[in-house]
């Protein structure tokens, strides 16, 4: 009950944060030189100055910024967070339709990050100074060190336009029927037991996937490997070790859930790494979410939609904070959330 | 303690390092930026009273994707003696700035749909039009831009374009350029498939040997909407196209033929009478009336059209004034004045259900649409991929079309693939058979690549660089200009053969373009007389 | 520490310094202006003789222009640290100092800051300032300055209720000399530290901001925009992608084997990367 509580509290001290970055966002996005109209109109035809007029009235952009701020603010109480120009049709439909695929994909990332980093972790904690430790340690260096952007051409380049092992961009085979639950699309293809399907979504994932996950495995791998160690010195894990509890088993079920907690913490603090790191992977991949999303609303000035999509990544990044407490609390019953 | 020392040792090292290159980056990088800062509204201080011996110093504005044109326009200009520099911007803060006449040169572009100077040359040029950014002003070319859009005979209407052409050589109020082939690629297993002039995609005729669903790579982000009275653009309007019909369409060519109309007929340019073809379903299996005409042009029309929004396709009605019905077959279209180019507008409006789209509103329409066309909508995204599916009761679409009957095709994907290596990537890979917009680079490649062919028709996009006329106030520095470039040169080694000088501001494929104006020829000695005349120095 | 630990370090030093060093000589080691076009020349390949890195889609020498574009990266990476260490630390001094309002103040709009994610930030400014060297220093300090802030501010929160500190304020000493002559010095290995791991960092954001089109205008080469030129000849050209990508990996990965390196013999308790 209190920590149901404390959780409302810390949800509702982050409103005005929000609303803080929200009212920024809004600001910021209409000093970027560059008319609306003109972007809707394209470089061409013939269009009268009544129209422009028109179009210019229809959008709300004919108002002072502060009258449209207003409204916009209204709006939002409403939850309505004003309509795409471009894409015309509501923002919130907008975000709601992209989110499934940026989910999939943080997940995708996250998954590769923990099934690489925390077994890569554990055996460099392991054998600390050996050939597989320093190899592993150098290369994790690599991985925080290569730009995604770059990276992700890189993989795709390789598997996809030379050996042809895995699709290069998007999210499905579009030969593949595929009828649309969730969004998620590989939640969908197993619920409508759809196998190819399946096989075709998780492919696509790979790539991407592998290259927004790169920077948090390496960061995982490390944090592991130095947690590991040190809960392998703890004198429990010693005494264990020496009342002839096996190696392995002492490092699995005394060391490992200790050491866990940091990671959980350090990948709860990352999860702007993937939010922040999906408008460059998903530009390379083509990958329809809210990265491609933002980055193409930026250069349309679809203020609207950059508006909701700023709101959104700052109400996941608050999320994600408050999800790492509580995980941490769990973890950790002697502090309190 | 050894440690320690070293470390902060290390950290000294660092500290230097990073002065020593602080100053050696600083100076590198101001030797590297070209010479002259742009000089904004006050300009390259041109005209004839301009001393003798005075350098021609100006900034050529450009978009990343003119990057390779300008540079080699920089190298020619440079070579007579012309100080000029090129900075990069994003396109629509340029456009921003050109607008408002502070730059002095700058690439910009223009689209066209009616194959005709009317939404071409007039808005470009005409006395302050939305696209006159060179804010050129003559006005015997706007009178006569008037006789071309609305003279009374086709003659008087093409002699005024002649004539236009030949004060705009002589007037040079841009650089003029070229405008590009639409170039396409589709796997070697599509059979039926011809880019268009107009660059929308009609895929009833297409055939895929060995398979049935089409998947085409477009070059947008995201589509705007499925609605065809919601969008202001080429490339929803290519996937709306397969959905709808329109009472008129092209031909690859860029005539105009009847699909939903049998025929029409109009006496003055201003009133026209529409016969429409009948037994044409919808893909829910209503009839298609004339109300459903009817109400498919005052939709657009109407300030209110579109859930109580204006439809941004309005503009694109000319002076349309009224629509009415006349019988069960025939609609007759009302223009305030005569205007000869209304036909070539007609394309571009595709017929709606009425009692539908009363149901359903304009977001409804957007979701679930309703055609009469060749695929009916199945599922997708407009920012991800969407998915048609063949129409059974098809009634078989345009006559001037062959072949008449349903589409061969099962099934067609369009897929929003906005990254050119992306794209050919995945026609290469065979997860896509046709794409848009092949990157020039890549055509040598797949034109030896037995599994693909690669597809041209002429664009209706004028690429140049506009002069700010305010700026560049005398005829001969401007006319200097252009003789200073070598554009074939350029124009094969960046564009490979997949661009074309154009004389002025007009297109061959559209109406009224004079064969006997020529481009400027590349010649330097003739532009740096005109220059020493108008009081530059050269070199 | 081994002799095995301190050679990674050292490595990425040298490899710095190497950097560095081709940066300020890149005008006698290119053999080619870096934005000399040579459009009959374009995309050739690793290997042509007279360009051993290969040519652009402009037919520009690619090893001259990584060169040059050396002096982007390190001098950006450069500057906006410097930038970032100066307003952070100072504003982190001040606030972990005086506590309070101010505090409070800049707390808040640090918050306010990190709820941006950084390259969504830096893309604003950048879509605001346009294209400059002098603008991504900027757009990229904008938010840059609150890791050190953070940092100043903690440390100078715990260091005022040291004896040292309480000693000088009862000499009647000013705040500022305290910060400035007692407090600053006992943080800088851990500002040090965190300044040369930031510099990787903010050097990968330069590339992806060029990358995306909205870093340096591409006459001043710089290699997150010669990646994004080559990215569209990828299947045609794939060194024009390649070679500038590995310039930025092999510069990055050397800041930041010797930042940690530095973390571990100078400042322990600083999170690891």
């Amino acid at each position: 009950m209190r920590t149901a509580v404390r959780i409302l509290q810390r949800v509702l001290g982050a409103v005005p944060l929000l609303l803080a970055l929200v009212i920024a966002t809004f600001v910021f996005v209409r000093m970027i030189p560059g008319d609306p109209v003109d972007i809707l109109l394209g470089q061409g035809g013939n269009v009268s100055a009544a129209e422009v007029a028109a179009l210019r009235q229809s959008l709300g952009l004919d108002e002072p910024i502060q009258v449209q701020l207003a409204r916009f603010l209204r709006g939002l109480l409403e939850g309505d967070l004003g309509h795409s120009f471009w894409q015309r049709q509501p923002v919130a439909r907008l975000l709601v339709t992209t989110l499934p695929a940026t989910v999939e994909l943080a997940l995708a990332a996250l998954f590769f990050a923990l099934a690489i980093g925390i077994p890569v972790g554990i055996l460099s904690a392991v054998r600390p100074g050996s050939l597989l430790d320093r190899l592993a340690m150098a290369t994790s260096f690599l991985g925080i060190s290569m730009p995604a952007f770059w990276a992700g051409l890189m993989l795709m380049f390789l598997f996809a336009v030379k050996l042809r092992w895995l699709p290069s961009v998007g999210r499905l085979d579009p030969a593949l029927d595929l009828r649309p639950v969730t969004g998620f699309l590989v939640l969908d293809s197993l619920l409508t037991g759809n196998w190819p399907a399946l096989r075709s979504a998780l492919s696509h994932l790979v790539l991407p996937g592998l290259t927004l996950g790169l920077e948090l495995m390496a960061i995982v791998a490390r944090v592991m490997r130095s947690s590991m160690l040190e809960a392998l010195q703890q004198d429990y894990i010693r005494f264990a070790r020496a009342k002839g509890v096996s190696g392995w088993s002492a490092v699995l079920r005394h060391a490992l859930p200790n050491a866990l907690v940091p990671t959980v913490t350090v990948v709860g603090l990352q999860m702007g790494v993937l939010l922040g790191g999906n408008m460059v992977v998903e530009t390379v991949f083509a990958w329809p979410g809210l990265g491609r999303l933002v980055v193409g609303a930026i250069f349309a000035r679809d203020y609207a939609v950059v508006q909701g999509a700023v709101l959104l990544y700052a109400a996941t990044f608050v999320l994600a904070n408050l999800l790492v407490d509580i995980l941490y609390a769990y973890l950790n019953p002697k502090l309190s959330l | 303690m050894t440690k320690g020392m070293r470390t902060r040792s290390m950290g000294r090292v660092l500290a230097a390092a990073a002065v020593s290159l602080l100053l050696a980056a600083a100076t590198g990088c101001s030797r590297s930026q070209p010479p002259g800062q742009p000089t904004g509204a006050s300009g390259p201080s041109p005209g004839p009273s301009a001393g003798e011996g005075q350098v021609l110093r100006f900034t050529i504005d450009y978009t990343k994707d003119r990057e390779a044109e300008v540079q080699a326009i920089v190298a020619d200009l440079r070579k007579i003696g012309i100080e000029v520099s090129a900075r990069l911007w994003e396109k629509q803060t340029l456009l921003d700035a050109a607008k408002t006449g502070e730059r002095e040169a700058y690439t910009t572009d223009w689209g066209s749909s009616t194959f005709s100077p009317y939404d071409l040359a007039i808005p470009k040029l005409k006395t302050g039009d939305r696209g006159n950014f060179s804010h050129y002003s003559n006005p015997e070319v706007d009178r006569l831009f008037e006789v071309g859009s609305f003279g009374a005979t086709e003659e008087e209407r093409r002699q005024a374009y002649f004539k236009v052409q030949e004060i705009l050589k002589e007037d040079a109020p841009w650089i003029f350029g070229y405008f590009r082939m639409t170039v396409e690629a589709a796997s070697a297993r599509v059979k039926g498939y011809r880019p268009a002039l107009d660059s929308r995609m009609n895929l009833h005729d297409v055939s895929l040997e060995g398979g049935d669903t089409l998947v085409v790579g477009l070059l947008t982000n995201a589509l705007q909407s499925l609605d065809p009275a919601n969008h202001r653009d080429r490339e929803t309007e290519t996937v709306i196209r397969n959905i709808y019909d329109g009472l008129v369409t092209r031909t690859p060519d860029g005539k105009v033929v009847p699909e939903l109309a049998e025929s029409w007929q109009t006496d003055d340019n201003k009133v026209w009478t529409f016969t429409l073809r009948q037994g044409v379903r919808f893909h829910d299996g209503t009839p298609m009336t004339a109300e459903d005409v009817v109400f498919t042009f005052e939709r657009t029309l109407s300030p209110t059209g579109i859930d109580g929004q204006p439809s941004p396709r309005a503009g694109l009605l000319g002076p349309l004034e009224k629509v009415e019905k006349v019988d069960e077959r025939t609609v007759r279209f009302t223009l305030s004045q005569p205007f000869p180019e209304f036909l070539q507008l007609l394309p571009h409006h595709q017929i709606v259900s009425k009692a539908y789209v009363e149901k359903v509103g304009s977001a409804g329409l957007s979701e679930r649409p309703n055609g009469t066309g060749p695929f009916k909508f199945v599922s997708g995204r407009l920012d991800g991929e969407v998915i048609l599916e063949r129409f059974d009761d098809y009634y078989g679409g345009a006559p001037d079309l062959p072949p008449v009957g349903p589409p061969p095709l099962r099934r067609v994907v369009f897929r929003m693939m906005p990254d050119p290596a992306s794209r050919v990537s995945a026609l290469k890979a065979g997860d896509v058979h046709i794409i848009q917009a092949v990157p020039v680079d890549a055509v040598p490649d797949l034109e030896q690549d037995p599994a693909i062919q690669v597809l041209t028709a002429e664009g209706t996009r004028l690429y140049m660089i506009e002069l700010n006329n305010k700026v560049f106030t005398d005829r001969r520095v401007r006319q200097a200009l252009n003789y200073a470039i070598n554009w074939d040169a350029i124009l094969s080694a960046v564009y490979g053969g997949t661009a074309q000088r154009v004389p002025t501001a007009m297109l061959p494929s559209g109406f009224g373009y004079n064969p006997d104006v020529q481009p400027y020829p590349y010649d330097p000695d003739k532009a740096r007389e005109l220059l020493r005349e108008a009081g530059y120095q050269v070199r | 520490m081994s002799l095995r630990r301190q050679f990674l370090p050292l490595l990425g030093l040298a490899v710095v310094l190497l950097y560095v060093l081709a940066a300020i000589l890149a005008p006698y080691l290119a053999p080619y202006p870096p934005d000399e076009v040579n459009l009959p020349m374009r995309l050739r390949p690793i290997g042509t003789p007279g360009h051993p890195l290969g040519t652009d889609h402009l037919g520009a020498d690619l090893l001259s222009r990584v060169l040059f574009g050396a002096r982007v990266s390190i001098l950006v990476g450069v500057l906006a640290v410097s930038l970032s260490l100066a307003v952070g630390a100072s504003l982190g001094a001040v606030a972990g100092y005086f506590g309070g309002w101010v505090d409070g103040v800049f707390s808040r709009f640090a918050d306010l800051l990190m709820g941006f994610p950084y390259l969504l930030f830096t893309l604003f400014a950048m879509a605001i300032l346009g294209p400059g060297i002098a603008n991504l220093v900027l757009a990229l300090s904008f938010k840059g300055w609150v890791e050190f802030f953070r940092l100043t501010r903690g440390e100078v929160m715990s260091e005022k209720t040291r004896e040292y500190v309480l000693a000088a304020r009862a000499l009647g000493r000013s705040p500022a000399a305290i910060i400035a002559g007692e407090i600053l010095p006992n943080i800088r290995h851990s500002l040090l530290v965190l300044a040369t791991l930031r510099m990787g960092y903010l050097i990968v954001m330069e590339a992806t901001l060029s990358f995306l089109g909205l870093g340096v205008p591409p006459d001043v080469p710089a290699w997150g925009s010669m990646v994004a030129a080559g990215r569209e000849y990828m299947v045609s050209a794939w060194w024009i992608a390649m070679v500038p990508g590995l310039a930025v990996v092999g510069l990055v990965l050397s800041i930041n084997l010797f930042g940690e390196g530095l973390r571990e013999a100078l400042d322990p308790r600083l999170r690891s990367l």
